[in-house]
């Protein structure tokens, strides 16, 4: 035997002897799970998608891996969370870049929920395209309804505006039904896409009810004073009033209202109003108003994940966080089924199945969650869930608003 | 109500805006007009006095006047420092004003940046408010809101100072000297530098002033600084750069104009409008409404 045969023998003999470990090294547990996610962190969108998105991966990452990780029961292993994350800077270009890298370069197990309606759409086909199953959090749009079911790998977990506008209308037409209202509506709303499309599904649904809308109109988002406005909305004389605003106006309304003495027997503003900064501000003042997106205090879970969030973050929790965090954990609970990161068969559990979370129980219907918490309203103090009606946890709604106190 | 009463109503709104608007910009005026940089970070310090009021009402439950005395020193102090370490080594490089112009741009625009996350990362990033004078005043069957009548009488207020030591004063004299012809004032022995310095701090003290005022009736968050750079800009352009009352006339102006047409036409339009009304002074008085010719 000459040395080159000898070599070649032994490299032959000790790749045949580590040949049998590399199966075996393929069925070993990974040592983490990586989750990755691009999130506006600068600009005019930041401020919300840090209070809503980011401190909800934060707090579930903590969470979860206080408790040892997210269990893969293929491997009977508990595996922790690391997160890959990215600024995309409020952009959906660079969104799409940065969801690609996710994807291709970084190669992470799962993807997570960009932040608000237009990047949550934007990133749906190509989390699609790469078969990565998404629970979109932050999308309330018209465009779910027609596109959606085109994306089999995206869910939408929050209100979209037929719900939302819809059980407005309803709760409006019982109301008239008992006599308790004349059925007279104003609305006013920003001149942005969610303000738009929210009206416009509230007009559909009230024509549809028999509410006779005597007033609409729009104004810039940023607008400085809005008293104007709530002059003419306040001479058409209406029973409600509805806003469907947001934050900054969510809170100039609220104010205004007050300086001029409208007190509609219902009213109603959207995106802010479930703020703890909004409570903050106006105390008990706020008894009685009607907000978008609410979540259930008393829901399972729900003290826990309130404890965990003072801790973390030394502030009360938003309600968009819980919708967020509930998407999190039925994320967990797909992927602990399944038991590997199979994502072909997450998405299909996640769209079968029906999962417990703080935001109550969730099930998806076309990949669209079938009963969000829509309407909820300021009692005494605290943020109660009424709309859908026929939800657990619903409750009553207090008419007519009490006085401004 | 009748139609007459709401629309005295909804001039004086628009004049109470309008006064808002030129709080927004006085300090940004000094410091372009007399200091002769375009100061992006701008809004960050108005932003500042806001969250300072904020903090002051809502964690340590004072009066939102009191944290004027933490404000507007702090405010002073940086942008004094901004200036001397910050804009001097541009000013000594740059060739001309159109040269300093395009680096001071660059820098105060990161600096918005800097300042922006530290915001952010320090307060997070929710919306915030608080009331503070939130109660209707009657003027002549017209209803306004306290805090926004005295955000207006705070921005007459400051404007009268500023009009006073600027024409009365010393040091007034010196700032307007360097307003015209920095060169010029140089030669008959104005020192520059420390006059501008000052102009400059004391641009950034009004702005968190003005931010102070205005967080008594419109909320705010880490991020929305920027927004008032914009404002003041708007403003300054349109009095004509180093004009103080012109500052609050102008804003008084574009207030009126946006409430008014706002009402008569469509709410929608009211930052169209503001933003007509702007292109028309610019167009027909490009240097400013209140520049003398």
């Amino acid at each position: 035997m000459d040395r080159r045969t000898f070599v070649r023998g032994s490299a032959a003999a000790v790749g045949a002897a580590t040949l049998p470990h590399v199966p075996a090294q393929a069925q070993s547990a990974p040592d983490k799970l990586r989750f990755g996610y691009a999130v506006t962190m600068s600009g005019p969108l930041a401020p919300g998608a840090d209070s809503t998105t980011i401190s909800a991966y934060k707090l579930w990452q903590k969470r979860v891996n206080d408790a040892g990780g997210i269990m893969l029961k293929k491997y009977n292993k508990k595996v922790p969370i690391e997160y890959v994350s990215y600024d995309d800077q409020g952009k959906p270009d660079e969104l799409l870049k940065l969801t690609e890298r996710l994807i291709q370069q970084d190669k992470v197990d799962m993807v997570l929920s960009p932040y608000a309606s237009h990047m949550n759409l934007a990133s749906a086909p190509i989390i699609n395209k790469a078969e990565y199953p998404v629970i979109m959090t932050t999308a309330t749009t018209n465009k779910t309804y027609e596109q959606g079911p085109r994306w089999p790998y995206a869910f939408w977990n929050i209100a979209q505006p037929k719900a939302s506008s819809g059980a407005l209308s309803t709760a409006l037409a019982e109301l008239k039904k008992q006599g308790k209202i004349k059925g007279r509506v104003a609305t006013v709303h920003p001149t942005v896409e969610y303000g738009v499309e929210n009206n416009e599904a509230f007009l559909a649904a009230a024509k549809a009810d028999g509410i006779e809308v005597v007033f609409t109109k729009s104004y810039p988002l940023g607008a400085a004073d809005l008293q104007p406005l709530i002059r003419e909305a306040m001479a058409t004389n209406p029973d409600a009033f509805l806003a469907f605003s947001y934050p900054p106006d969510t809170f100039m309304l609220t104010e205004q209202m007050q300086i001029v003495g409208f007190n509609p027997s219902v009213m109603y503003v959207a995106i802010g109003g479930v703020f703890p900064t909004y409570k903050a501000k106006f105390g008990s003042k706020i008894n009685g108003i009607l907000v978008y997106g609410p979540a259930d205090a008393s829901g399972t879970g729900m003290d826990e994940f309130a404890k965990a969030h003072q801790g973390m973050f030394n502030r009360a929790y938003e309600a968009g966080t819980v919708n967020v965090y509930s998407a999190l954990q039925i994320t967990q609970e797909a992927i602990e089924t399944v038991g590997e990161i199979d994502r072909k068969k997450i998405r299909d559990v996640i769209a079968s199945g029906t999962f417990k979370t703080v935001w109550g129980d969730i099930k998806y219907v076309n990949q669209l969650n079938a009963n969000p918490w829509a309407v909820g309203q300021w009692q005494n103090g605290e943020l109660v869930c009424l709309f859908p009606a026929d939800k657990a946890g619903a409750k009553p709604m207090l008419f007519p608003k009490p006085q401004w106190s | 109500m009748g139609a007459a009463v709401i629309l005295f109503e909804v001039f004086l709104n628009g004049l109470l805006l309008g006064g808002m608007y030129g709080l927004v910009a006085l300090g940004l005026n000094l410091q372009y007009g007399v200091a002769r940089i375009l100061n992006l970070s701008y809004g960050e310090f108005f932003l500042g006095g806001a969250f300072a009021a904020f903090f002051s009402i809502m964690l340590w439950k004072l009066n939102p006047l009191l944290s004027l005395f933490i404000s507007l020193p702090i405010a002073f102090a940086i942008n004094w420092l901004m200036y001397q370490y910050l804009m001097m080594p541009l000013i000594r490089r740059a060739p001309d004003q159109d040269g300093l112009d395009a680096d001071v741009v660059l820098v105060t625009f990161g600096l918005l940046f800097v300042f922006q996350g530290l915001a952010l990362v320090n307060w997070s990033g929710e919306v915030r408010g608080y009331s503070f004078l939130s109660v209707p005043v009657n003027l002549a069957g017209a209803t306004v809101a306290l805090n926004r009548l005295a955000a207006f009488l705070g921005a007459c207020l400051l404007a009268l100072v500023l009009f006073v030591v600027l024409r009365h004063t010393r040091v007034g004299g010196a700032l307007r000297a360097i307003t015209i012809d920095p060169l010029a004032a140089s030669i008959v022995g104005v020192d520059v530098r420390r006059y501008s310095a000052l102009a400059f701090a004391a641009g950034g003290a009004l702005a968190a002033a003005a931010g102070m005022l205005v967080s008594t009736f419109i909320s705010f968050s880490a991020t929305t600084g920027v927004e008032y750079t914009l404002k003041a800009l708007i403003v300054v352009i349109m009095a004509g750069v180093g004009r103080v009352t012109g500052t609050l006339a102008a804003g008084l102006l574009l207030g009126v104009v946006e409430s008014l047409g706002g009402y008569l036409l469509d709410p929608a339009l009211t930052i169209a409008i503001n933003f007509s009304l702007f292109m028309l002074v610019l167009l027909l008085r490009p240097t400013g409404l209140f520049t003398r010719a």
